[in-house]
């Protein structure tokens, strides 16, 4: 089922253009195919969820949008931009499942760390990173060390290191993969209003059915062996979506089909 | 933690108080060892002495450490940064590694003059253990930092800056803690082969004659006092500033195969790199002389070296006491590597039969490892003499503590769950030492052996120059006194060599039986 309903934000331009993407690695066993002629086109201002089983090379689509990797096929364009281009002028954010946060450095310097990577001045941006740091909720712990804080909070830190930049490109690899179900969803309210706050296009990786039909505006269900797409999914739910919607019938019945999407993917 | 602390002060004392008893009572024991009074007394009356003599090795010493350490660390850096660089200085590298400093000192000492030989032995000898931890601790860093610095288009040089140097700042400084104690046996080997007339190896060989039991062993104990001091201040250090951010762990010594990374290069890249690894502490050597302008009589360079030992007038006469000293000295370093890995994989593997003697042997291990070797030859003078027992006894006591610290690492980290198997189905200790723990430890068995086997020849001879007067040692040291240079320069380059033969044979022989 590919449906290509309005998306929630007002521009219509694509920000992301993944056209025709193939990708193998060479293990030392045999070649693992993890995409294969993977072609995706994101919105501007949308949010857009990856989801399959583990190995369907959702985590590698988004490395290769990030220029972390390389296609052996296809084309990867942001903005008609390559990867490297666009990143070099801080238009790309990024956050993964470990928040890989220098572990000598407070709250406040782990956030600066992407403008200093770049060549900007700190100094120029300290409001920036003050406000950053009261929006994902740590106003008090900007001078505290990640070996301070907890799990739920250093990925907070991750998030503000990411929305830094004001990046037009937001990327997550499965941001609360490491965190319990409890935690997640109001962490999930949490990186829904902050993503409301800040205007950028957001591509996140998870293995989380709930987390993907609470915050996305389109699923994208990928399937392994070879990693491709298998479905893209609209979710029609208008924004800012409560904690209520993870009770709702019409909620439940979006999960149930998009876990009906991954198994019949699986069956293939 | 505290309690543990007060036990290890009784044991101390009490070892103390039966040492003390015994050396006043036991005619036999008086002879020989010196009680702990009696050396506190020659410190006293000898203070006019020891002054002087502390002050030369320690200034020596830490000139030393501080020109080493810094080569050790802009090395690192530049090998992390260029991993062909490493490719090709694995030959200085294994070199500098795998050197017994004491055939260095001698050549030091016929080109530079007055405190310059023993601070740049110091140099030398602290360079590659303080260069390993370097490395180890810039290359391993947390990968998705890699990701989140490419992310925003920074390169090698960010990733260093950001990432690399401050992460690696614990390994660094366990590195120097290593390496402190080091530059102290430096700077005494050092002295050994300049003969100047302070420092605290020149007062050991001063005072061998007389073999007064209290005044060497004070001196012995004087220089583990300096050794320790440098350890501490190192392990101060790294608590101070790293405590905050990442837990200080114990510092383990490392051979160049668990620096050096091979596996990245393949076909003509690695066979090139062979080669330049091969050649360029040759070339090297050639280039200093080139540089510095000194007389080929005095500094032979490569070819004439390799002319002196083949086909110069004196090269039958030469490579025959070659040959003699090495005949003396080969089989002792052999025999003290095999008895001491012996030793120290019997007493490891109580680890697992008797965990309670491990722990209290370990800190004591840890600590006699950084106890400068020399500051050994007192005490096995006195007890085993100055014949071949007591070289032996070197060679085994120079191998047996890293042998065992590296070891009892390797048992320590037998999997937990595959010693709980044997034990589920009612095996013994003994039972689960055989099936599980040794076969576990043997690969560390191959790794300590590369770590000690230069150490053993470097242990025979410091015991052929200061006792025995036999072997390669004595060679070297008649030469230095007979201003035989080419002599001097051509067995300190073959022990050079076979002490980096060694090394690679070990190696060699693990990929064998793999």
């Amino acid at each position: 089922m590919v449906d290509e309903q309005p998306f929630a934000h007002p521009h219509e331009l694509a920000d992301l253009s993944i056209e025709g993407v193939s990708k193998t690695f060479r293990t030392r066993a045999q070649p693992v195919q993890a995409l294969s002629s993977v072609t995706l086109k994101v919105k501007r201002g949308s949010f857009v969820a990856l989801i399959g089983p583990s190995g369907c090379g959702k985590s590698t689509l988004l490395r290769l949008v990030a220029g972390l990797e390389e296609p052996d096929q296809g084309v990867v364009l942001l903005r008609n931009e390559t990867p490297r281009a666009f990143r070099a002028r801080g238009e790309l954010g990024i956050a993964f499942q470990d928040p890989a946060l220098l572990p000598w450095r407070t709250v406040r310097r782990n956030v600066a760390l992407p403008l200093q990577v770049l060549g900007r001045k700190v100094s120029a941006h300290r409001e920036r990173i003050d406000d950053l740091i009261e929006l994902v909720g740590l106003t008090g712990y900007a001078d505290a060390l990640p070996g301070q804080l907890s799990g739920g909070m250093r990925q907070r830190v991750a998030i503000a290191r990411a929305l830094v930049t004001n990046p037009s490109m937001l990327l997550l690899d499965e941001p609360f993969g490491a965190l319990d179900q409890i935690l997640r969803r109001s962490m999930n309210q949490e990186l829904q209003r902050i993503w409301m706050a800040s205007p950028t296009t957001a591509l996140m990786v998870t293995h989380s059915i709930d987390e993907a039909a609470f915050l996305a505006d389109q699923v994208v269900v990928m399937n392994a062996a070879p990693g491709r797409i298998v479905d893209k999914i609209s979710i029609p739910f208008s924004r800012p979506r409560g904690a209520a919607l993870f009770a709702a019938p019409e909620f439940h019945a979006v999960c149930d089909q998009l876990a009906a999407a991954l198994d019949s993917g699986g069956s293939r | 933690m505290i309690r543990a602390r007060l036990y290890s002060s009784l044991t101390v004392l009490f070892v103390l108080l039966v040492w003390e008893v015994a050396a006043r009572l036991i005619h036999s024991v008086r002879d020989v060892i010196a009680s702990p009074t009696l050396i506190l007394v020659q410190y006293w009356t000898g203070a006019d002495l020891y002054v002087p003599h502390v002050l030369a090795t320690v200034r020596s010493a830490a000139f030393g450490f501080v020109i080493g350490a810094s080569f050790a660390v802009a090395a690192a850096i530049l090998f992390c940064r260029f991993p062909a660089v490493e490719g090709a200085f694995r030959g200085v590298n294994i070199a500098l590694f795998a050197m017994p400093p004491i055939v260095v000192g001698p050549v030091l000492a016929i080109v530079f003059n007055g405190d310059l030989p023993q601070i740049i032995l110091a140099a030398l000898v602290v360079y590659f253990p303080a260069m390993a931890a370097a490395l180890v601790g810039l290359r391993d860093i947390d990968p998705r930092l890699l990701d989140v610095i490419r992310t925003y288009g920074g390169g090698s040089n960010a990733v260093m800056r950001f990432v690399r140097l401050r992460s690696a700042l614990p390994a660094i400084l366990a590195g120097l803690r290593i390496a402190a104690p080091l530059s102290v046996l430096g700077a005494i080997l050092g002295e050994f082969g300049s003969g100047v007339r302070w420092g605290l190896g020149s007062f050991l060989l001063g005072s061998l004659g007389d073999a007064d039991p209290a005044r060497l062993l004070g001196i012995g104990f004087a220089a583990t006092a300096i050794a320790m001091l440098g350890y501490g201040f190192f392990a101060w250090i790294g608590r101070r500033t790293t405590g905050a951010t990442v837990a200080v762990t114990i510092a383990p010594d490392r051979s160049p195969d668990q620096v050096i990374l091979w596996t990245e290069y393949s076909g003509a890249s690695r066979a090139a790199l062979f080669v330049m690894a091969f050649l360029l502490p040759f070339l090297l050597w050639w280039l200093i002389l080139q540089v510095s302008h000194i007389s080929p009589i005095i500094a032979p360079g490569p070819m004439e070296t390799l002319h002196y030992l083949t086909a110069g007038p004196e090269s039958v006469d030469a490579r025959a006491s070659l040959l003699a000293a090495l005949a003396q000295t080969l089989p002792l370093a052999g025999l003290g590597l095999v008895c001491g890995l012996a030793a120290a994989f019997v007493v490891a593997s109580l680890t697992v039969v008797r965990p309670a003697v491990a722990n209290a042997i370990l800190p004591v291990a840890m600590l006699l490892q950084s106890m400068p070797l020399v500051a050994l030859v007192p005490l096995v003078m006195l007890l085993f003499g100055r014949d071949t027992a007591a070289s032996v006894v070197m060679a085994v006591l120079v191998v047996f503590f890293p042998a065992y610290v590296m070891l009892a690492q390797g048992f320590a980290l037998v999997p937990h769950a595959a010693r709980e198997l044997v034990e589920v189905y009612g095996g013994s200790k003994s039972r689960e030492l055989a099936l599980v723990s040794i076969p576990y430890a043997a690969s560390y068995l191959f790794a300590a052996a590369k770590l000690v086997a230069p150490r053993a020849l470097l242990g025979v001879m410091v015991a052929e120059w200061l006792l025995s007067g036999r072997g390669l040692g004595n060679l070297l040291n008649s030469s230095r006194g007979l201003l035989d240079y080419d002599m001097v320069w051509a067995g300190a380059v073959i022990s050079i060599l076979i002490s980096v033969a060694a090394y690679e044979a070990v190696g060699g022989i693990e990929r064998l039986l793999r």
